[in-house]
């Protein structure tokens, strides 16, 4: 019997479903999110790929028998945040913080927004907070940078803040933060022990979270978003996935559901620190470039996905993502690992505006996204976006929209972008329409770039383009860029999907410490100042063995790792360095981390950046502990001939570029097959993606499957 | 020898003189012709420079730069106008770039020369700087021999060499003591500093190590500038990238005055507004600074019938023996980034500036020193200079709702009361510098709701107050609390955004200088005055104690200070016994003597102001306040006539004694209400008797009137004043 994986992939507006056989073979299937109770959606797609499988849903009742693992990625935890129909929850927390949560920190009230909305004060706004002020209770306690109890926990304000909270609130859930507590937890936990008491007291179990478990790393505001995250949300999102997992089970699944954390691993939807999958939208697509590259070779990527709405961005580098420790999240910032992705509002759905005033043109960054949708959909949308004018300049087709399952009107697309579009600027319809095109492509190519760029080489980089739009953008955006290789997959529109099938069941914990090394200490001192790395490493390995243990794995399954995040003495910034040691036993150990952190500093930043004290600061340290999990084949083929079978061949289309109309040969993607060539100006449709090829531009399907583009004169 | 730069920079004002185009531009060809180019290169120059940012702030090591946005990269056209700049302190835009001019003004092009690598530097205010902790540097950018554009950078380090530690020298008594001046020096070559440069640095600043790491960050950002501007000119071509880059300021200086057009009304507007700053009686430096002091900031606005703008700041009060004097460059530079606050520009460079004819403050006053009073101090120039920035709200706030714009109403913005520590840290290091606390204050309430609690500054858009852990990692500080302050914004049917308190006990130092610092804040004066009938709060008053009990309290668990307490009585006293306790000390000041540790410190950081009558104040949001505890009970009965009960732990409104409490309001208020001609008559009487007038008062009037003739002329034409009546005859 045929084993399979399950992934999926819960986007704002649709879940995906990619069911992978051992063989690599894969089908997807769409429906619409459904937030209030996420198994509908998920399996309402489940049952559509399944068709795809040539299996009707009556007869496959029993399909989940097959299924090795299913893993969930998406935004049940999100959903919560956005509705505010998590838990009842109350914080306690150092006196004098009691607004932690409901005042938050300016910089949050402009998160993700151009610098033209971050400069109008008019602009700014507070999100509401997930505790409300009268749901804080503070608590007289302070300990120090070093982790000495300057002030001692007053452990009666302890206990009437928590029978408030518990006896009279009636809250479900508390979440408790002390200044410092990342350094030392005594106070946190003995409020924590307190807590409980009193809920025995009174016969009320409540969810309890302390920062120092949750999020054992500095800055207090967002260590408390954490915590409260964790305490108002995990439970209720837990309960959606639980719906899913019941779902499944009906089909004969006989395992737990896994779902994704937000720095690239997998995890049973029963882990205790729920929070850290709160982000997981966007990791699939990463981590499914992370597995592609490790197939094929490549160990430099740039991962570019083109959605409706956002154009994401994230870099493998020598076969390594970056973790962003501190991303922001529902205009919260949060101690959270997550891999280093960053967006900007550009898509298929983006729209295009002219300024009346300056008469400029403005893309975004709003979106029509899935609904309304473009215009040329007559579903209340009269505002051009960047697909109706991939539709007017004949990339899209009329009749091929998301397979053909839609009918779109093309003059409406045409009225509308002429009248708000083109007349304003004084330009042809379609000369307008190319220009904006360029414009979203410059965006998308500067972003990559700026954001993700900073001292590497581009030359040494593969770009890789996927999601619904990406390989119709691909070529736009990578333009002349002298990229090492450019391609992306023939299931672009459900790689993300696929690339939560591609991950390691993997946990990941960071400490906040601080160790200063000055060249005027000799080298007894500076070990004795590594002490408390190799001491926190120790400790976070022993907790994530133990975690692991309990998840069922054997010790010998769990492979570890050692970072830590360093910099020059007086910098605020610091770079993840892996460690090439685990311990510092020797100062020649400690010599190994040095020049594996200068090499990537002089890499990242210029030579005339680099300071000469020699004064080094180790700011936190991380394990992360995996075990590997099996991951669909990525299925070798053999190559047929270059020229592609005359049945992958549609018709000729005039497709308007660089100032002209211009036959474009259309293929069939789904006829294409590995080691056929296509040469540009060519449009490959497939039913949830087209590859649009410039005509400077060719094709070649490698032995993977994978659509490899490089220019003719290359 | 020929001045090809200077020769094009006088060109172009010719030309913007004759046509009134920038760069004369009547057409913005490149626009018209290929608005998709012109976009493209918009967004790649702009993230170019956000690139610099990315790459200087990581490099640079004040937290004040990087963690504060007190920091600003900038690509200009080869005469210096600023074609686009990064993201932070915006301010600095029209600085920079009349540094660059400066440069060029002064024939630098002959001597010593402009060529690839140089690296200029200035912080002078005799030069245009506006204090010197603000490095503003500019390099040169050469593309086929040719100097086509210029880079350039400003970062705030945490200590620049002046008389008392720190980068808010309020105390300085003349410009010797504003510490170490780069006055517009070529400080390196070659992409690399001179090293006499780093020693002076290191001989006359009290952290040098993050000063030069700050330098470095600033090369590197503008490294990054030119190496990307160069990807970019070969791709588009060196003409398209000169003829764009000259098209963006023109069409910045367009939309500014489209804006104007569309928005507001034709008409003058004047807007009056007054600081203080007490130090009689208080530790000073010199003996000539033991006196009180006060600031005229008078504004005229006139919004011509073509949209132009004119902007008078005559009636400007003399200097003063203290860090409060500013260059003209430095203030008009800084009016821009306050109109940018208002408008939003997406374009924001030197275009702006131009679209206002700007009569400056009259020479000796204090926003225009140094030609009657060349050692005149600016420490912390900005002080009251960012009050015309809120009075730029305020008055456009009103421009805005006469056209029916209520949403881009925004009422004035807080005050600025900084704090700023010396001494030894908890790691035995020496430091100094400004916590970022007042980076983070309330916004201005809005024409149709309050403003937001700690989430704007008015001088960097960037406000953040950051983490108290972070802090605590620089300063032998703990936080014992930084909660909303209640009652911080003001008192109208929108009240401004809150700010906050910060509670600071003094640990693991031998000895802490805690210099409560002035950068906009008002010592006894009302600032925070509101819009349309909205009261005031009071003015910005921290509170100490030094050699307290507090360990005592500790040890016994008794309770300590968290907070300011009720606005109206401070806790200090009440809580805490110390050898000194101030509650209500009077700002700005620096501590008596070093803190040490268990001593107390409680810096408020002020909101914003309020708009439209307290009583119009929709009752539900009074009971929100009340159940947040951002408001009293005396205030909501009061100043907003609602009265609410607290039946189950949360104040509910009684909606027909709220009805009855504003009645009476009403009638009180008519009942002491007397006709305004008949109140003018007697406020004139009162002004020409020089009634209970303080002598700060009539030595800053009589300044303004002696210094602006015309100003002089209207006061006492209002005030029914003799023609030759003068204050404090």
């Amino acid at each position: 019997m045929s084993r399979y994986l399950v992934a999926c992939d819960a986007g704002g507006t649709m879940t995906d479903v990619i069911i992978v056989d051992e063989e690599g073979r894969s089908v997807i299937g769409k429906a619409p999110t459904s937030p209030q109770d996420e198994s509908i959606g998920y399996m309402e797609s489940f049952w559509e790929a399944l068709e795809y499988m040539g299996i009707p849903q009556a007869e496959g009742h029993d399909f989940g028998e097959k299924i090795e693992t299913a893993i969930y990625t998406g935004t049940s935890m999100l959903n919560t945040v956005i509705n505010m129909n998590g838990y009842k929850t109350g914080i306690l927390v150092t006196r004098g913080f009691e607004d932690i949560i409901s005042q938050g920190r300016g910089s949050q009230t402009f998160i993700g927004a151009q610098w033209s909305e971050i400069t109008h004060m008019q602009y700014r706004r507070h999100r509401t907070p997930l505790v409300p002020r009268q749901l804080a209770r503070g608590v007289t306690e302070r300990i120090d940078m070093f982790g000495t109890p300057v002030i001692p926990l007053y452990e009666e304000e302890v206990r009437r803040g928590a029978k408030e909270l518990i006896g009279d609130e009636k809250v479900e859930a508390i979440a408790i933060i002390f200044l410092q507590s990342f350094v030392n937890p005594a106070h946190e936990n003995r409020a924590a022990e307190i807590c409980r008491e009193v809920m025995k007291e009174l016969g009320r179990d409540v969810v309890l979270e302390v920062s120092n478990k949750v999020a054992p790393t500095t800055r207090e505001i967002s260590r408390a978003n954490a915590t409260v995250i964790q305490a108002y949300a995990s439970d209720p999102a837990r309960k959606q996935l639980f719906r899913i997992e019941e779902e499944l089970q009906k089909t004969g699944y006989g395992h737990s559901l896994k779902t994704v954390l937000g720095y690239g691993g997998i995890t049973n939807i029963r882990y205790p620190r729920l929070f850290e999958a709160a982000m997981s939208g966007p990791v699939g697509g990463l981590m499914g470039a992370k597995y592609l590259s490790s197939v094929i070779g490549e160990e430099n990527i740039v991962c570019s996905d083109v959605g409706g709405t956002s154009f994401d961005a994230g870099t493998i580098t020598a076969g390594v993502l970056p973790i962003d420790r501190e991303p922001g999240f529902q205009d919260m910032y949060v101690n959270v690992p997550m891999l280093g992705i960053t967006s900007i509002g550009a898509g298929t759905g983006t729209y295009i505006r002219v300024d009346p005033q300056t008469n400029r043109i403005k893309l975004g960054p709003d979106s029509a996204g899935g609904t309304p949708g473009p215009t040329f959909m007559e579903a209340g949308n009269t505002t051009p976006t960047i697909n109706d004018v991939n539709l007017l300049l004949g990339i899209l087709s009329e009749t091929n929209y998301l397979g053909g399952k839609v009918k779109i009107n093309k003059d409406v697309s045409y009225a509308l972008f002429k009248e708000k579009v083109s007349d304003p600027l004084g330009l042809d319809v379609y000369e307008a329409a190319e220009t904006c095109l360029e414009l979203l492509n410059v965006m998308m190519r500067e972003h990559l770039v700026n954001s993700l760029m900073v001292g590497h080489d581009l030359r040494e980089y593969v770009l890789l383009g996927y999601g619904g739009g990406g390989p119709l953008h691909l070529l736009g955006y990578a333009g002349d860029f002298p990229w090492k290789a450019v391609c992306t997959v023939p299931h672009a529109g459900g790689f993300s999907a696929w690339g939560g099938a591609c991950m390691d069941y993997s946990h990941r914990r960071h400490k906040s410490v601080g160790a200063v090394l000055t060249p005027d200490l000799d080298d007894a001192t500076k070990l004795q100042y590594l002490q408390p790395v190799t001491t926190a490493w120790d400790e976070l390995e022993a907790e994530l063995r133990s975690e692991l243990k309990e998840e069922g794995f054997e010790e010998s399954q769990v492979s570890i790792s050692r970072v830590v995040y360093m910099k020059y003495y007086g910098q605020l910034d610091d770079l993840e360095v892996d460690s090439p040691v685990e311990n510092f036993k020797t100062i020649s150990d400690m010599d190994s981390l040095v020049q594996s952190f200068e090499e990537l500093y002089a890499k990242m930043f210029t030579l005339a950046a680099r300071p000469d004290v020699g004064a080094y600061h180790i700011t936190e340290v991380c394990v992360v502990a995996k075990v590997a999990t099996v991951k669909p084949k990525l299925r070798k083929f053999e190559l047929s001939d270059p020229k592609p079978d005359q049945a992958a061949y549609k018709c000729s289309r005039p497709v308007f570029m660089r100032g002209k109309w211009q036959d474009a040969d259309i293929w069939e993607m789904e006829k294409l097959v590995p080691g056929n060539e296509i040469k540009g100006l060519a449009v490959i449709e497939a039913s949830n993606t087209t590859l649009f090829v410039p005509p400077e531009w060719h094709v070649k399907i490698d032995d993977h499957d994978i659509y490899w583009l490089t220019r003719k004169d290359s | 020898m020929a001045h090809p730069l200077l020769d094009e920079m006088k060109a172009q004002e010719e030309a913007f003189k004759q046509t009134g185009h920038l760069f004369g531009l009547e057409r913005l060809a490149r626009k018209e012709s290929d608005p998709g180019t012109y976009e493209a290169v918009w967004h790649i120059l702009s993230n170019l420079c956000n690139a610099a940012w990315a790459t200087g702030c990581k490099v640079s090591s004040s937290p004040i730069a990087a963690e504060g946005g007190d920091a600003l990269w900038g690509l200009h056209t080869s005469t210096g106008e600023a074609i686009c700049i990064s993201r932070g302190i915006s301010a600095h835009a029209g600085l920079l770039s009349d540094m660059i001019k400066n440069f060029i003004g002064l024939g630098y092009e002959e001597y010593p020369g402009f060529k690839q690598g140089d690296i200029f530097e200035n912080n002078d205010p005799h030069y245009g700087g506006i204090h010197s902790p603000d490095f503003d540097m500019c390099m040169p950018l050469f593309y086929g021999g040719k100097l086509i554009a210029w880079a350039s950078c400003v970062s705030h380090v945490s200590d620049a060499g002046s008389v008392t530690p720190g980068s808010i020298g309020f105390l300085n008594p003349d410009c010797y003591s504003d510490g170490l001046p780069i006055s517009m020096e070529r400080v390196g070559e070659h992409d690399r500093f001179y090293p006499w440069y780093e020693m002076r640095i290191r001989s006359r600043t009290r952290t040098p190590d993050f000063v030069m790491g700050d330098a470095r960050g600033r090369l590197a950002g503008c490294i990054t500038i030119r190496e990307r501007l160069e990807e970019v000119i070969e791709k588009y071509g060196l003409d398209l990238f000169l003829d764009v880059g000259r098209e963006y300021v023109e069409d910045s200086r367009r939309y500014a005055v489209g804006r104007v057009k569309t928005q507001t009304v034709p008409g003058r507007i004047r807007k009056s507004q007054f600081k203080d700053l007490a130090m009689k009686g208080k530790r000073v430096l010199l003996a000539k600074q033991d006196i009180d002091c006060a600031f005229n900031l008078p504004m005229e606005l006139t919004i011509n019938a073509d949209a132009s703008v004119d902007l008078s700041l005559q009636g400007a009060s003399g200097t003063v023996p203290f860090g409060e004097n500013i260059s003209p460059t430095a203030l008009k530079s800084g009016l821009m980034m306050g109109y940018s606050h208002i408008v939003g520009f997406d374009m924001f460079n030197s275009g702006p500036i131009a679209a206002w004819n700007i009569e400056m403050p009259p020479a000796g006053s204090w926003a225009n020193p140094f030609e009657v009073d060349y050692q005149a101090a600016s420490g912390v120039a900005w002080a009251p200079a960012v009050t015309w920035v809120s009075n730029l709200y305020e008055v456009f706030g009103r421009l805005f709702q006469m056209r029916g714009f209520v949403e881009e109403m925004a009422a004035g913005s807080g005050t600025i009361m900084t704090a700023e520590f010396s001494g030894i840290n908890q790691t035995g290091m020496y430091l100094t510098g400004l916590t970022l606390e007042q980076a983070s204050q309330g916004s201005p309430a809005r024409g149709y709701s309050d403003g937001e609690n700690s989430a704007w500054c008015i001088y960097t858009p960037e406000a953040d107050f950051g983490n108290a852990e972070i802090s605590e990692l620089y300063y032998p500080i703990l936080f014992l609390g930084r909660n909303v302050a209640p009652n911080s914004g003001g008192y109208g049917q929108f009240r401004g955004g809150l700010g906050h308190t910060a509670v600071w006990m003094v640990h693991n130092t031998p000895g802490l200088e805690y210099q409560c610092g002035d950068a906009g804040m008002r010592s006894k004066m009302v600032a925070n005055h509101g819009m349309y009938g909205a009261y005031p709060v009071v003015p910005d008053r921290p509170a100490y104690g030094h050699k307290t009990n507090v360990k005592e309290l500790i040890d016994s668990q008794s309770p300590l200070i968290h907070g300011r307490g009720d606005p109206e009585s401070p806790a200090v006293a009440s809580l805490i016994e110390a050898d000194i306790v101030e509650d209500n000390a009077v700002a700005p000041f620096v501590t008596p003597e070093p803190l040490v540790d268990y001593d107390v410190i409680v810096h408020p950081i002020a909101g914003a102001q309020a708009m439209g009558d307290p009583i119009l104040r929709d009752p539900a949001s009074v009971a929100r306040d009340l159940n947040e505890g951002w408001t009293t009970t005396r205030v909501a009965t009061e100043l907003h006539g609602v009265v609410a009960d607290k039946p189950n732990g949360a104040f509910v409104v009684d909606e027909e004694a709220t009805q009855a409490q504003r009645e009476s309001i009403r009638k009180a208020r008519l009942a002491r209400a007397i006709p305004f001609k008949e109140w003018w008559q007697s406020e004139c009487e009162k002004v020409a008797a020089q009634e209970n007038m303080d002598p700060a008062i009539q030595t800053m009037w009589a300044s303004s009137m002696a210094l602006s003739p015309k100003y002089a002329e209207e006061l006492r034409a209002f005030w029914g004043l003799p023609e030759d009546f003068t204050f404090g005859a």
